[in-house]
Formats: structure tokens, sequence, C-alpha cells
């Protein structure tokens, strides 16, 4: 086995940061995507441009320019904000920017807008027939969606999903930059402390490579739960 | 020169934050991130043909190791990736004493060459799968005509998939301009780097992320448009 | 006889798509039992006509009544939208369309297909529902076919599968848009064969075909359109045994 030199636990603990902080970010995404994709299928202007102009700044700032903008200026926010509570009404409050949180909603805020985009694609996939037999048999629109939209929307929406979950997965990297302590980070630790930045940053590619196996396998079998009825087309 | 200068003071009279000082940082910033990301692609481009080929081989052999490549680099972060690189270059026992640290000591080739395999594993897939593609029926017209393997790869397999492959090639470009931002990570002084420089001055965050954001934005569209540009002129004959 | 009300009644129908005008006014009223074929060229607007009467298409003007209850229009700055969308899903719920291409569910079994509907908009226990669904299975022949998806039946057993679809509503009028016109010919025959048995037991229906053997041996009214208006109509002796224009003597020539 390798020599950690007492790095294992806090690696491990680096590992558990990476994974709660890239599953909750996806959940987040996912949810922006939904809610852009129907923003960008409205029939309101506002809601159209509104999704237009999220998508296309998010995709043409860099993820860690980004990051370091709603970190650095959202300390500085939250700051101001009570700040002014306490000026205007001396409410004294002390609003704490935990370093996590803003690492979930920054990366779910940044891939929302890719999850927007796969999920727009997936829905205009869907056949309209099957959404007219809804509506013609009665069904309300939320009725529609839960039960003929959703489920059929996904069997395209995965493939795309899937990537997004990959690439966000590596994005998670990045939060080691901005100070929270992801393997990323302890790992750069350890190699700057040891001088050994193989022992440490191999493990931690391996361990990217492990997850994204894992996850890889978790979408084959949804893909396949999607699927059914599609004869495996 | 002088009365663009004055004009230039008079202008950012008032700013705090955006000195010329603090715009010369940026243009130096902006200058890293263009030699990076440029010298990388072009490397990565150079790399990636040759690798694409023996990855589309229908010798195991051949093909397995590039696809160990692709898998490794596509898919842990490209950060690792930098700091196994830049770390495993500094802390090479003795480096320090031969004529090579100088230049390494920089970080600006450490990232290169990290940037340089990162998107040589990426052209390597697209390309692949362009490649993949090619119709049956031209290969078989090639064969008809007595080509060879090479000659028909030559003429007939790459002209054909490098148009095919230069749609996802454009958005390789923007990822690779956008990753670029975390060679500020390994102290360049890129774009990024620039930022968070002026940050770190005036503790101004948005002016001095917003800024560097609407650099990149423009960059990214320049691309946008060149590959749109070029996929019009080079694609003219699929949408007829 | 209790007067029971009209199960389906339009007025004065009027549509548009962009600079042409598909129905220029049409009307139809459906007593209990009756069973209307719409017939008609391509582009003569009777599928469409079709679709306004659930309002899968809006209507531009005209009138809707189903069982005595007329739906609320207002209009909007998109044109002319009903009031209340709850008023049309209840209504919706009275009138079950088949469709020309069947659109059963692909991701339900044909038995989850029958029992979706039910379940969710009727609130029907699940238990009914299943029974009442196997017991459409086995009127329109499918009951080996239950658990199959719809990619695995053939487009004869998708729209039989669609009419029980149809069926398990306890629909008030049936509306059927060309239901055979997308099948291969050997397979009509059988689709025909319910739809017959649903005209004799009394079921109201309103039909859109080409199948002119249909409209003469089973309809109680025939409508021709043309261009958007009611060109002739009346029982199938009058219109089809003795068209009066030229251009529905046409129209039937080659089917006789």
């Amino acid at each position: 086995m390798i020599d950690l030199q007492g790095y294992g636990p806090r690696l491990l603990e680096g590992a558990g940061v990476t994974v709660q902080l890239a599953v909750l970010s996806l959940i987040l995404a996912i949810i922006l995507g939904l809610l852009t994709a129907s923003a960008k299928m409205s029939r309101s202007w506002l809601l159209k441009r509104t999704a237009t102009v999220y998508t296309t700044l998010i995709r043409g700032v860099p993820d860690l320019v980004l990051m370091m903008l709603l970190f650095f200026g959202g300390q500085i926010g939250v700051n101001a904000i009570s700040d002014m509570l306490y000026y205007n009404y001396e409410i004294d409050i002390y609003i704490n920017f935990n370093a996590f949180a803003a690492g979930v909603l920054t990366i779910g805020f940044i891939f929302g807008a890719y999850m927007g985009e796969t999920f727009r694609g997936a829905f205009m996939a869907v056949d309209n027939g099957q959404i007219e037999a809804g509506k013609a048999y009665g069904m309300s629109s939320g009725l529609v969606f839960r039960r003929i939209r959703f489920p059929q929307m996904m069997r395209h929406a995965l493939p795309g999903l899937s990537n997004n979950w990959m690439v966000l997965l590596k994005t998670t990297a990045l939060v080691s930059v901005i100070g929270l302590t992801d393997m990323v980070r302890v790992a750069a630790e350890a190699s700057r402390a040891t001088h050994e930045p193989f022992t440490f940053l191999i493990p931690v590619a391996v361990a990217y490579l492990l997850i994204a196996s894992v996850s890889e396998w978790i979408f084959a079998r949804l893909q396949k739960r999607y699927d059914i009825g599609f004869g495996g087309q | 020169m002088l009365d663009i200068s004055a004009w230039f003071n008079d202008l950012l009279a008032g700013n705090t934050i955006f000195t010329a000082d603090t715009l010369g940082y940026y243009w130096e910033g902006l200058v890293t991130t263009t030699q990076l990301v440029f010298l990388s692609l072009i490397a990565g481009l150079i790399l990636a043909v040759p690798l694409a080929i023996m990855r589309s081989s229908k010798h195991k052999w051949i093909s397995l190791p590039i696809y160990f490549y692709t898998y490794v680099f596509r898919g842990t972060p490209l950060l690792i990736q930098l700091y196994i690189i830049y770390y495993g270059v500094v802390f090479i026992d003795g480096i320090q004493d031969t004529f090579l640290w100088p230049v390494l000591r920089e970080a600006f080739y450490p990232a290169l060459i990290a940037f340089t395999l990162n998107t040589a594993a990426y052209t390597t897939e697209i390309f692949r799968g362009a490649i993949k593609a090619t119709a049956q029926g031209e290969i078989e017209a090639a064969r008809a005509y007595g080509m060879s393997q090479s000659l028909m790869m030559r003429r007939i397999i790459l002209p054909s998939a490098f148009r095919r492959a230069l749609p996802a090639y454009g958005n390789e470009v923007i990822f690779m301009l956008h990753a670029s931002a975390i060679a500020s990570v390994v102290t360049l002084m890129d774009l990024t780097g620039a930022a968070r420089f002026v940050y770190a001055r005036y503790y101004a965050p948005f002016e001095a992320f917003l800024f560097v954001a609407a650099i990149y934005l423009c960059l990214t569209f320049a691309i946008l448009f060149f590959f749109r540009y070029l996929e019009k002129k080079l694609l003219a004959h699929l949408n007829s | 006889m209790a007067a029971t009300p009209t199960p389906l009644e339009v007025r004065n129908i009027k549509k548009r798509f962009g600079d042409t005008e598909v129905l220029k006014g049409l009307s139809l009223q459906a007593q209990k039992g009756d069973v209307i074929t719409l017939i008609g060229a391509s582009g003569s607007g009777k599928s469409t006509f079709l679709r306004c009467m659930n309002l899968l298409e809006q209507p531009d003007d005209g009138d809707l009544i189903v069982h005595g209850e007329p739906i609320r229009f207002k209009t909007t700055k998109h044109g002319r939208e009903p009031e209340d969308w709850k008023q049309v899903v209840q209504m919706r719920a009275k009138l079950s369309m088949v469709f020309q291409s069947f659109n059963l569910w692909a991701h339900m079994t044909l038995l989850e297909n029958i029992i979706e509907a039910p379940i969710h908009v009727l609130k029907k226990p699940k238990k009914e529902a299943l029974e009442h669904a196997h017991a459409l299975l086995d009127r329109v022949g499918l009951s080996a076919r239950a658990n199959a998806y719809p990619a695995q039946m053939s487009g004869g057993q998708q729209q039989r599968g669609a009419i029980a679809r149809a069926l398990a509503m306890d629909p008030e009028v049936m509306l059927f848009d060309e239901p055979t016109s997308a099948l291969d010919p050997e397979l009509v025959g059988d689709v025909l064969k319910v739809m017959h048995g649903l005209a004799e037991e009394g079921r109201t229906m309103v039909v859109v075909t080409h199948e002119m053997s249909f409209a003469r041996d089973v309809s109680s009214q025939v409508i021709y359109l043309h261009q958007g208006l009611v060109a002739e109509a009346g029982p199938p002796d009058q219109v089809l045994g003795n068209p009066q224009s030229p251009r529905l003597q046409q129209f039937l020539a080659p089917k006789y």
C-alpha cells in the first residue's frame, strides 16, 4: 500500500466533500435546468429572454471566474446586507457565509444553464401526439407533465444529463482553489508539505475515475428504465 | 503616442480601480491566456491526428493504450493534471540546480504541457468519432480505385473527417479558453490571475471579476463566430 | 323518457391558420346514439373541425356545448382562449378521442394505458379500473396483449387498444380522427368491426373517415365538408346515394 503519511483520513473526508458537493449541485442544476427549459419554451417574451441571457452568459465565462465572482462577491454582498440591516433597522444578525453552501449554489447555478439546454432538447423530442392524447383524456397540464411529458423526456435527456454530470464532477475540483477542503485541496496541501506529489494526486485522480465509472453504471441502469417501451431504439 | 496616453489618463481620472496600471495587468493577462491557449491547441491538434488514427485502429494493442490515455485525461479534472505536472516537475530532486529551472519555475511550461495533453485527449476522441462516421461507400469507392490504406486515410477519410469534426472542435476550443483560467492557480498571471490580483489589491470582487468575465465573453463570441464562418465555408457541400 | 341534454353541440366554428381560413363557420349536433361521419378531401378541414370539438385546436369563433354546458371563452393577446381550463379538462374527460396515429403512451403497457386516465382523471379505484380494463381488452380481442408495450404491437392492435382506452372513460361522445388511415389495408377490417359494434350498442360517435362503406352502413348522418364549409349533409342514403353537387359526385366516384 502507498504510505499516505497520515493524510488518509483527511483525504477520505475530502472525498466526502467532493461527492456531497457534486450531488447537491446536480440536484440544484436539475431544478434550475427544468425551470430554464420551461422558461425557454414559454410564451412570455420576458421569461424567454431572461433564460437566454442566463444560458449565454454562463456558457461564455469560465467556471472559475464565475465561482470567484459569486464567492468573493457573495461574501461582500452578505456583509453589505447585514450592515444594511444593522444601520437601518438595528437588526444585528450575523449571516454566516457558508463556503460549502456557496459552492453548491455556484456550481448548481452554472450547470443549471447547461441542463436547461439538455432538457429543452429532450422536451422537444417528445412526440406531440403523446401529449395530445393526455390532453384529450382530460388530464390537467400538471398531470400531463408528471405522467407523460417527464417520463418520456427523461429518455432523451439522460445522455446529456450523464455528460453534464461528468463535467460537473470534475468542476467540483475548482472549489479547492477558493477555500473548500475537498479531496483535491487536501492532496495539493499534502504534496506541498511532503514534496511527494504523486503519492497524493494520483490516488485522487483514480478516485475521480472511480466515481465516474460508478455513475456511468447508474446512468446505464436509468437509461434502461426509461427506454422501456421504446424497443431499445 | 503621448496624446493617446493623456486621453487615456483623462478617461481613467476619478476611477480608483481601473487605472492604467490595472489595465496593464489585464493586458498582460490577455497575452498570457492567448499564448497558453493558442500554443496548447496547436500542439494538441498536432498530437491528436496520429493518436486518432491509432485509436481507430483495428488492432487492440494499438488502440487500447490510446483509449487508456484519453479515458484518464478526460475522466479527471484538469486541475489535478496541472498539479501533477507542476508539482511533479518542481519537486524533482536537484532540478533547481539545472539550467532548466529558470524556465520551469515560471509555471508557464508545466501549464502548457498539462493543457496540451488535456486538449489532445479530447481532440483525439472528437477526430476518432469523425473518422468512424465516414460513409462506408466512400471507403469502398477508394478501395475500388486501388488506393492504399495510407493514401485513403490521407486523401479521403481525413479531409472529410476534419470537416465533420469542426463543430465539436469549436466547442473544444471554447472549453480550452475557459479551462485555461486555472493557470492562475499555479501563480500564472493570465486573465483570471490578473483579476485575482486586482481583487486582492482593491478588495473589489465585482469590478475585478465582472470585467474579466466580459473579456472572456468577447473572446468566446469571437471563437464562436470564427468557427461558424469556417463551417459555412467548409461544410457548404453538406447542406445542399 | 326524461329529456337528457344533447351530448355535444357545436355552433358556427371558425378557425384560421395564419392567412388561410380553414373553418368558415361549421355547426353540428350529436344526439344520444348518433353516429356522425365527416367526409371530405384532405384539406377540407374535417380533422381540424374534430380537434376543435375537444379544444386541441382553439377555434377563433363559435360555441361549444358539452352535455348542456357551454364552454366559456375569453379573448387574450394570444387570441381566443377558454376562460377556465378546469372546465375544459372536465369537458375533455367526457369526450374521448381516438387518433389517427393511435398515440398510445409509449412508456406504458397497454393495460397501463387503459387505466391511466380512469385512475388519475376520473379518480376511480385501481381495482375497479383494472376490472373494467380487462373486460374492454377482452371485447377488442387483446386480452393476450395486456402487458405488451405499444411498440411491440401491430398498428391494428394499437388502434383497437386505443379504442379500449377511449371506452375506459365511459365517454359521453367518442371522437374518431381518421382511425384507419394509418393502418395497412389488411388490418383495417378488425378496427372497423369494433367500431361497428360500438355504433350498434348506441354509442354517440363523431367520426372523420375515408371509409365510405363505414359511413354508408353505420352512420346516422353524413357531413361532406369542402373548403371549410358544409357542402352537403343528411342521412347516408341521401348524401352518398344521391350526391347533388358535381364535387361530391367526383369525390365519391373512384370509390364506387
